[in-house]
């Protein structure tokens, strides 16, 4: 019942092995960041973050043009 | 688990990322020390390695090859393919650089390899090369090293080179046990050569037999890095072997 | 002013300042060096102006003066605005400056007198080493420290790409130097590796010095100042999060393309083969999401030269990360490896990647810092042309001469005989290396507008300041 597990033991089978658990891994992953419309929105929401300090207005608002910076 | 734990907390940040950086690494370094093809056992027909330490006059040399950034436009290593075996001689051996600390395989030839220059060229093709190579090969861009036959060689520490290179596994000898077993592995004139306690001595002797910068009086940098280059490539005897002896450790 | 008092700007102007000078320094080695291969008389017979001496001068000026001052600079910065919390330790803050600039100016002295490693970008001496772990250490302290004391609940993904670096380098520091020296007052060392591990753990180093200084920390100044200059946010926050891990993941295994073919077991070498090319993907995650940042506001590069290095730098970036992979393909790396193609490859990074986000960076940083405008747009403008001229002639020479000299060497004539001697590559490559020297002067060129612009900038800047407080002066004694 067990004897399939055998087939990781053979280090022929490594290179299979580890691009089968990287590439299932990153799916995962994939799958995390990309799959949840509400998950994505929260995480998407963090962007902002560079705009947070002082000297510049959140731009929130993405139809928002032009920047504070511009100093010109 | 949500990502916003790792964004959040600078520790896990830290420790994950020492982990993921970390795999690639361990995964293809540390099997190079262990598995045992890696470096492939080279003998004489006699039993003995075949590959050996540098001789404390040829370390010197080494030492010098390095300062002057050699390695950044010469490669010592010849790669498996038919224009380089034509051009340079057999392809290298993981074992020929076993000793070498650092390698000096280099990244960039600017000029030719140099993994089996050692008897290619007379010792004076060399000297007139190194003090002005377009004497000799007129649309050469390499510079002039005219200060390697001015420059004394320094000498009087290299019995602490070579325990420097002894600790980090070079088999120089220090003790009478480990005499014994260089004359085991190495036989008894290579023995004697790498004994640290005769380098000075040693030194002296092959730099004047060897006679590498034509001048008998002095002993200079110029005697250490011909006889450096003479060395080179010269350890292996590949008439000994059959065609594709070493190839199974490709 | 408010935010001057509220960071520490002081050490992030320093570390900028000399970013400059070990630019304008690092490139004119490189420029001199580039001389020597096209005209060996400019070796002058004078050991510390030889091409060997001189190669390692130019590699640590550019990589650790201009480029780590530059990533010193703006982490500190970054890490400030993103945290909004004052950087950790002045004094620590100020060692890691002292520290840094000793070290590049100590490497360049001992190298061109002849002490060097023998390794590549790795030719500090052992003191030198010991002195370098010791500042990355207080670097590492600093940053850790003032994350953790930020006002934030988040850190922000430019400060997960500079920690990453940070801390890749440091273990990539450590093990690749590991030594033994001859004496305790011997500038030399002999490597604790020899052969086939040293060759693996050298460019295991050699690789992440490019994966991890030169590009995972520039990408964290990508994060933070392209959407600050575009004033809208990074495209997409999740493909950064797909970009960081995936990257800092695959990087490390991919040095072992430096050494196909080599007395490096096939395993190795194949392994690092396909890892290189997995590698694209992330690389060019990251540049896609710098370059859509700027999607709907196009209009930018035609009135902001900042926004044209930065979407030019994303540019080279996107471009070097395609021709990196193809190197690594074993078929062809037969061909580059050992040529000036691997030359070239890494100039369109380092200069079309790394020098023009930096120079991005700086025009955007340099005014906030001393809280004024830059002095000139048309200079900014006149640096960036230069500087786009002078990569496309190096890289196209290069290509010239790498793809050129590879093909002559595997060259057979009709008998099965070597077409070519060695020494006639050697001739087929002047013309090559002298457009090489004529981008590297152009490139040169724009950085010295650079240094001319921006220390107008801050002369007028601190001008300002002293007429300003003449102003308040004056009304405070009529008063």
């Amino acid at each position: 019942m067990w004897d399939w597990l055998q087939w990781f033991t053979h280090m022929g089978n490594s290179k299979v092995a580890a691009l089968g658990i990287f590439f299932a891994l990153f799916v995962g992953i994939l799958f995390y960041v990309f799959g949840q419309k509400q998950r994505s929105e929260r995480l998407e929401s963090y962007k902002y973050m560079p705009f947070e300090d002082d000297d510049t207005l959140p731009t929130n608002d993405s139809e928002h043009k032009g920047t504070q910076d511009e100093r010109d | 688990m949500r990502h916003e734990k790792i964004e959040t907390n600078v520790g896990l940040l830290i420790v994950l990322t020492l982990i993921v950086i970390s795999i690639g690494g361990l995964i293809e370094i540390v099997p190079l020390f262990f598995i045992d093809e890696t470096i492939e056992q080279v003998q004489t027909p006699d039993g003995k390695d075949a590959i050996r330490p540098y001789s404390a006059l040829e370390t010197r040399g080494r030492d010098i090859y390095i300062r002057e950034g050699c390695y950044l436009c010469h490669s010592q290593m010849i790669r498996p393919f038919r224009d380089e075996i034509l051009r340079y001689g057999h392809y290298s051996l993981a074992a020929e650089s076993q000793y070498d600390h650092p390698f000096q395989w280099g990244s960039k030839r600017t000029g030719p390899d140099l993994a089996r220059v050692g008897g290619k060229y007379s010792n004076e093709w060399h000297k007139q090369h190194l003090m002005a190579p377009r004497s000799v090969m007129p649309d050469s861009i390499m510079p002039n090293y005219p200060w390697l036959q001015e420059n004394s060689l320094a000498y009087n520490d290299i019995a602490s080179r070579m325990k420097a290179l002894r600790l980090v596994g070079v088999p120089y000898s220090l003790t009478d046990a480990e005499y014994e077993k260089n004359i085991e592995r190495f036989g008894k004139g290579i023995a004697d050569q790498l004994n640290i306690h005769a380098a000075e001595d040693n030194l002296v002797a092959q730099a004047d037999q060897g006679n590498y910068d034509g001048d008998q009086s002095r002993l200079t940098e110029m005697d250490a890095l011909v006889a450096y280059l003479q060395v080179l490539g010269t350890m292996v005897d590949f008439k000994q072997y059959e065609e594709g002896h070493f190839a199974e450790f490709r | 002013m408010a935010a001057i008092e509220q960071y520490n700007y002081d050490i992030v102007r320093k570390f900028s300042i000399m970013a400059l000078i070990w630019g304008a320094l690092g490139m004119s080695a490189g420029l001199y060096i580039a001389l020597e291969l096209a005209f060996p008389l400019m070796n002058f017979d004078i050991p510390e102006l030889t091409f060997g001496r001189l190669r390692p001068v130019h590699t640590t000026l550019v990589i650790f003066g201009f480029g780590g001052s530059a990533l010193f600079a703006t982490s500190y910065y970054i890490v400030q605005r993103t945290c909004q919390a004052r950087l950790f330790s002045k004094s620590l803050a100020n060692f890691t400056f002292w520290g840094w600039q000793s070290i590049v100016v100590l490497g360049a002295i001992s190298y061109v007198l002849g002490y060097s490693q023998g390794r590549e970008y790795a030719e500090f001496a052992w003191p030198l080493d010991l002195l370098i772990t010791v500042v990355w250490i207080a670097y590492l302290v600093i940053y850790v420290q003032t994350v953790r004391h930020r006002s934030q609940p988040h850190i922000y993904v430019a400060n997960w790409f500079f920690l990453a670096f940070i801390l890749a380098t440091a273990l990539l520091h450590v093990f690749n130097n590991l030594a033994v020296p001859v004496s305790m007052f011997s500038m030399t060392s002999y490597s604790a590796f020899s052969g086939v591990q040293d060759a693996m753990t050298q460019w295991w180093y050699g690789h992440n010095a490019v994966g991890f200084f030169l590009t995972a920390a520039f990408l964290g100044m990508m994060y933070y100042f392209v959407p600050k200059q575009a004033g809208r946010p990074v495209y997409s926050y999740r493909l950064s999060i797909i970009h960081f891990w995936a990257l800092v993941f695959l990087y490390m295994w991919a040095g072992a393309h430096h050494l196909h073919w080599t007395a490096l077991p096939d395993w190795t070498s194949t392994l690092a083969a396909t890892f290189s090319i997995m590698l694209l993907l992330p690389s060019w995650g990251g540049m896609i999401n710098g370059i859509m940042t700027l999607s709907g506001a196009w209009d930018k590069l035609r009135s902001d030269p900042i926004m044209l290095f930065l979407i030019t730098a994303l540019s080279f970036y996107g471009m070097s990360t395609f021709e990196g992979p193809l190197m690594a393909l074993k078929s062809v790396n037969a061909l580059s490896h050992y040529t000036d193609w691997t030359i070239g490859h890494v100039h369109s990074g380092a200069l079309g990647w790394v020098a023009m986000v930096t120079f991005g960076s700086m025009y955007h940083l340099i005014p906030r810092l001393y809280d004024t405008d830059m002095y000139s747009k048309k200079l900014m403008y006149v640096h960036f042309f230069l500087a786009s001229i002078g990569i496309v002639l190096y890289i196209t020479a290069l290509w010239v001469a790498g793809i050129g000299q590879g093909l002559m060497l595997r060259g057979f004539d009709e008998y099965g005989n070597l077409a070519y001697s060695f020494i006639e590559t050697v001739i087929f490559l002047k013309q090559p290396y002298i457009w090489r020297a004529i981008g590297g002067a152009f490139f040169l060129a724009g950085m010295l507008v650079m240094i001319y612009n921006v220390f107008v900038t801050i002369g007028r800047a601190k001008k300002e300041v002293e007429i300003l407080e003449a102003k308040i002066a004056a009304k405070l004694a009529s008063a």
